[in-house]
């Protein structure tokens, strides 16, 4: 059974692997600049020569959201307002697509494309270097060659990443960055004080891009109605009365969002508040022609709502973000960029001259057209309203296709995954029978599996779980309790299971201000005498011998120290105690902890190191000394095990670290019920590892979503010339500490009796893993089905894709590399 | 404590059972079955559509299509009397103790709504570790407590009236739970539904819940 049971599960990895290649190909880009038409040029003759503006200036309000501009409640841009009415200004609401957070976004704004999912996740590692879209075409670019433009930029530091080397795409720069949240004034100010300067200058520029990041900085703090808005509005308002009154009318000026943000003031995802930014057209010029037809009411606006009463955010004409990329072309005369799926805003023709304007959209048309690969490229004889209506239509295509799916990788993926579930099924069939466990797995599984389908469903898994370990709570209590005993632990482990419910804040849905964590947060000293009694408590629980019980005092001693220092270093309140004790620790172990921040830091990675040849070496003490029979064999599983989860608590924060004390205390409950009401069933305790993985892991706070790994545990002792190999591993391990804490559980009850080690080991092994390959399978062929099904869905890349990311670290690092090589090497030890 | 309680209870209903009893019967095996009667008088409920309460799915579609926003406080209102006469003309009339349908005890009935009321803190307390909030929506988590109390009353006086047979009743109990548990599977969605906001989808839960218990219990 072993070896058929691991032949499943490598065939598991493939057929996964092999699907995730059809499902998340490279995007194809067209290289290279696009030139005008040669057959346009020669028709046009001369009259192209003159663009309808001479300069342009973008003002980027990061997470300007259409409301905050348009809206009669919420809207303080009084100077927009009356350029608005008087029909010097134009304004749109703007679609971004998500991935609503800024790297993907500006991309979309330059270049006119799609992003796809691959910018989302390199969001997360910002300081990669393959996020430069240098080589890809843009306006950007387009103004370099075609205009022989001077471009200066002042702002988010993004732009300077996107357009690497800086010195060759601009004249003049300065970046800045969003390091610090809780800044709302510095980081505009530093953009405000070119701008006197960049007016005195301005013959000397003919682009100028200003990005502000100031307002969303009050959004995370406070909030889409924080009361530090209006100021916020008034000071970008009297920053574009500045720039229009110091600029002639031959000067475009365009204000936008780069995306929008709910009413919490976070984005990333796809509601109405975050893809709907504000796009504003500012130029003197404008006031000639006749204005947007939405445009005749007065502006602010009243709120636009639904027929439910929600609120749309959709003010005036709605355009594609994209849009602006063949709009800027077309009004600064350059080629419009090959990779755009944007169509020229069609308020815009009556500016383009009379000879013009059916050759301008045609020459968008075309580019469109040449982008979808489509035959059908002539537009000769088609009306602007014709070719209007079929690029809409192409660009609804192309907007949805950003990525092709690969179907030959699809399928075969999709049929060996399909193939090796049902042959674990029937493997369950022929070892579990009709069991309460194989009934029990089911029903996971299918739960599971089904509300993959659902994407709110998978945005909140952590309630489908906290609904299931309730339910087997109920259960027992209800049907299997046959002694006080089991009643009193059943009651002790729903009173941990929900103060670990109410730790964190997880799922996407709701937040709440009282949850553990923050309270903790705000009170050091409980948190710190919790931290100590957890470290404590793993410390003695299930101890032997007096060796092991010193080895795992000096480990946690020496954790606990370097926590202290980490605190300390990140500027948060310790208690004096632990000040002092770390002062002890700095001088046993002659690490230099002064008082002053600089010599804390400097403790901080020897520490770490000093902890990680601890672990190690009392784990190869402590094999040798198994090995050669001076302690007795089952010793070993326990203390392994145990210097395990103190290195997973090391890797925890520590407004976390405490759960782990409650974690010490649900495991001899659910121990004793395992052993007196299932009788210490191999299957049963599976399950129960199954669902308590899933249900820490997510109320450690983490998501489905890209947006929630944590990062600030992943450089426990790493110094500066890193490795990206180890930053990895630890993220991963910090990131999935609760379930590594759960899945080594079962280690215990599995192997271990009062006098030595299981005979069947490996027997019992393969009984134990069989519950987890089919759960994977099951839930497996679920996601990837809805993947499938819903690839052209909205969502797809926001919440199944990740979701399909998280998937297949469940299956490769938790079952695979924790539940088969680990537990595989150390029963080949024992 | 539940020992002497038990005591008690037996002593105060042998009376009844011995005036029902058969008076032909021979004296020892009189004894002997007033005995068994006394320590372990078989109750159940009767297989009947009696037992069917019709009344919680018309307060049903009163809270879902006629009160205004849901009105939990109207819905109990209506809830509390309509439950008192189920039991007093449906469920007591399905319950036989012994071999006979016990008659109304008012002096146990109105100590049962006192007890119902009562019940809703623990019953807010199990909402609350099955992951009600803690700290917001207090008012709400209550109201939604009481209204399941007050779903268990007939089961509850039952309880009392019948010697305390906990097994018996139990599965009322449960039922009324598993139907709130259930019913937490629809908060969330993102429909972004005005019925989805706390505590109506389980309120609705535990209403039919209770509806299925009570309809089925006498079978399972």
């Amino acid at each position: 059974m072993l070896g058929r049971l691991g032949a499943a599960l490598i065939l598991q990895l493939i057929a996964i692997f092999i699907f995730c290649l059809g499902f998340f190909p490279q995007k194809k880009v067209l290289k290279g600049q696009a030139e005008f038409n040669p057959e346009n040029l020669d028709r046009l003759g001369s009259n192209r020569e003159e663009p309808v503006f001479n300069k342009f200036i973008l003002v980027v309000v990061d997470a300007l959201r259409s409301d905050f501009i348009f809206d009669s409640h919420n809207s303080h841009f009084d100077f927009v307002h009356s350029k608005l009415n008087s029909g010097e200004a134009w304004g749109f609401t703007a679609f971004s697509s998500p991935p609503t957070v800024t790297l993907p976004r500006l991309k979309g704004i330059t270049t006119g494309s799609t992003p796809n999912f691959l910018d989302a996740l390199l969001n997360v590692a910002e300081d990669d270097q393959t996020s430069t879209i240098k080589e890809q075409d843009s306006w950007i670019n387009q103004f370099l060659t075609n205009g022989n433009q001077s471009i200066r930029f002042f702002g988010d530091d993004t732009w300077l990443k996107l357009f690497a080397p800086a010195n060759e795409t601009f004249q003049e720069w300065e970046g800045t960055n969003s390091f610090f949240v809780s800044d709302f004034t510095q980081v505009d100010l530093n953009v405000t004080r070119h701008i006197p300067t960049q007016l005195q200058e301005k013959d000397q520029w003919d682009t100028l891009i200003l990005h502000y990041l100031g307002l969303d900085h009050i959004g995370h703090k406070g909030g889409a109605y924080s009361h530090f808005m209006p100021e916020k509005h008034k000071e970008m308002d009297n920053v574009l009365k500045d720039l229009y009154e110091n600029v002639d009318p031959d000067t475009l000026i365009v204000v936008m969002g780069d995306h929008g943000m709910n009413d919490v003031g976070n984005h990333g995802g796809s509601s109405p508040g975050e893809t709907h930014a504000g796009l504003v057209f500012l130029s003197e010029k404008l006031s000639r022609f006749p204005k947007p037809h939405s445009q005749y009411e007065t502006i602010p606006l009243n709120t636009p709502v639904t027929a439910d009463g929600d609120k749309t955010f959709e003010y005036l004409t709605q355009v594609q973000q994209v849009d602006i990329v063949p709009t800027l072309a077309t009004l600064f005369n350059v080629p419009i960029p090959k990779n755009s799926v944007g169509i020229l805003i069609k308020d815009f023709i009556p500016l383009l001259d009379k000879h013009l304007r059916e050759a301008k959209v045609g020459e968008n048309y075309q580019q469109l057209f040449t982008l979808s690969n489509s035959m059908e490229t002539v537009n000769v004889g088609l009306t602007v309203d014709e070719m209007y209506e079929k690029m809409r239509a192409v660009q609804e295509n192309l907007t949805r296709n950003a990525t092709d799916y690969n179907y030959r990788a699809l399928v075969p993926g999709y049929v060996i995954l399909v193939c090796v579930t049902a042959y674990c099924l029937i493997l369950a069939v022929q070892r579990m029978r009709l069991s309460g466990a194989f009934v029990a797995l089911l029903g996971i599984s299918f739960l599971t599996g089904i509300s993959m389908f659902g994407s709110s469903f998978v945005e909140e898994e952590h309630q489908l779980w906290w609904w299931v370990i309730t339910g087997s709570i109920l259960f027992t209590l209800a049907f299997r309790q046959s002694s006080w005993h089991t009643t009193s632990s059943c009651i002790t482990l729903s009173l941990a299971v929900r103060l670990i419910r109410g730790w964190n804040n997880t799922g996407q849905k709701t937040t709440y201000t009282y949850v553990i964590g923050n309270i903790l947060a705000a009170h050091p000293t409980i948190k710190w005498n919790l931290n100590v009694l957890a470290f404590l408590a793993v410390c003695q629980s299930n101890t032997e011998s007096l060796m092991s019980f010193c080895g795992h005092i000096v480990l946690i001693v020496v954790a606990l120290a370097y926590k202290i220092n980490w605190a300390l270093v990140n500027k948060e309140n310790v208690p004096v105690y632990a000040f002092q004790f770390l002062q002890i620790i700095g001088r046993l172990i002659k690490v230099n902890v002064g008082e002053d921040i600089e010599n804390l830091e400097e403790a901080l990675i020897p520490l770490a190191r000093v902890f990680y040849r601890l672990v190690l070496s009392f784990t190869v003490v402590k094999i040798v000394l198994a090995k050669i029979r001076l302690q007795p064999p089952h010793s070993l599983i326990k203390d392994i095990s145990k210097n395990f989860v103190v290195l997973l608590m090391f890797l925890s924060s520590t407004s976390n670290i405490p759960q782990f004390l409650i974690f010490e205390i649900m495991k001899v409950c659910i121990t004793q019920i395992i052993k007196d009401e299932y009788g210490s069933d191999i299957s049963i305790t599976a399950i129960v590892s199954l669902i308590l993985q899933n249900f820490t892991f997510f109320q450690f706070g983490r998501t489905n979503s890209i947006a929630t790994i944590d990062l600030s545990n992943a450089y426990h002792g790493i110094s500066e010339n890193y490795n990206i190999y180890a930053v990895g591993w630890l993220m991963v391990i910090s990131n999935f500490a609760p379930a590594l804490y759960w899945a080594i559980y079962p280690w215990n009850i599995t192997y271990v009796t009062p006098t030595g080690i299981c005979k069947a080991r490996w027997l019992r092994f393969a009984k134990g893993k069989l519950p987890i390959t089919l759960f994977n399978g099951l839930v497996g062929c679920c996601l990837l089905a809805a993947c499938v099904a819903l690839r052209y869905h909205l969502f797809i890349w926001s919440v199944f894709s990740p979701k399909l990311c998280y998937y297949v670290f469940w299956n490769l690092f938790m079952a695979s590399i924790i539940g088969w090589a680990l537990e595989a090497v150390l029963l080949l030890l024992v | 404590m539940t020992a002497q309680l038990r005591n008690k209870k037996k002593s105060g209903v042998k009376k009844t059972v011995t005036f029902s009893d058969d008076t032909t019967i021979s004296k020892s095996t009189n004894k002997k079955k007033t005995d068994f009667m006394s320590t372990n008088p078989p109750v159940f409920v009767r297989k009947t559509p009696l037992t069917i309460p019709w009344h919680l799915i018309g307060l049903l579609i009163f809270y879902i299509k006629v009160s205004k926003n849901y009105n939990g406080e109207q819905l109990l209102l209506g809830l509390i009397p309509m439950q008192i006469l189920y039991l007093i003309f449906q469920f007591n009339k399905s319950t036989i103790y012994g071999k006979k349908r016990l008659k109304m005890n008012t002096t146990l009935l109105l100590l049962s709504i006192v007890g119902s009321v009562a019940m809703s803190i623990p019953a807010m307390a199990i909402a609350i570790l099955l992951g009600a909030p803690l700290v917001e929506h207090l008012r709400s988590t209550w109201l939604m407590a009481l209204h399941s109390s007050f779903l268990a009353f007939p089961a509850l006086y039952s309880v009392v009236n019948c010697d305390f047979k906990v097994t018996i009743w139990r599965k009322y109990f449960i039922a009324i739970v598993v139907g709130g548990w259930i019913s937490c599977i629809v908060i969330p969605l993102d429909w972004d539904r005005d019925w989805q906001a706390w505590p109506i989808p389980v309120i609705v839960g535990t209403y039919l819940g209770a509806f299925v218990g009570y309809t089925i219990g006498a079978f399972l």
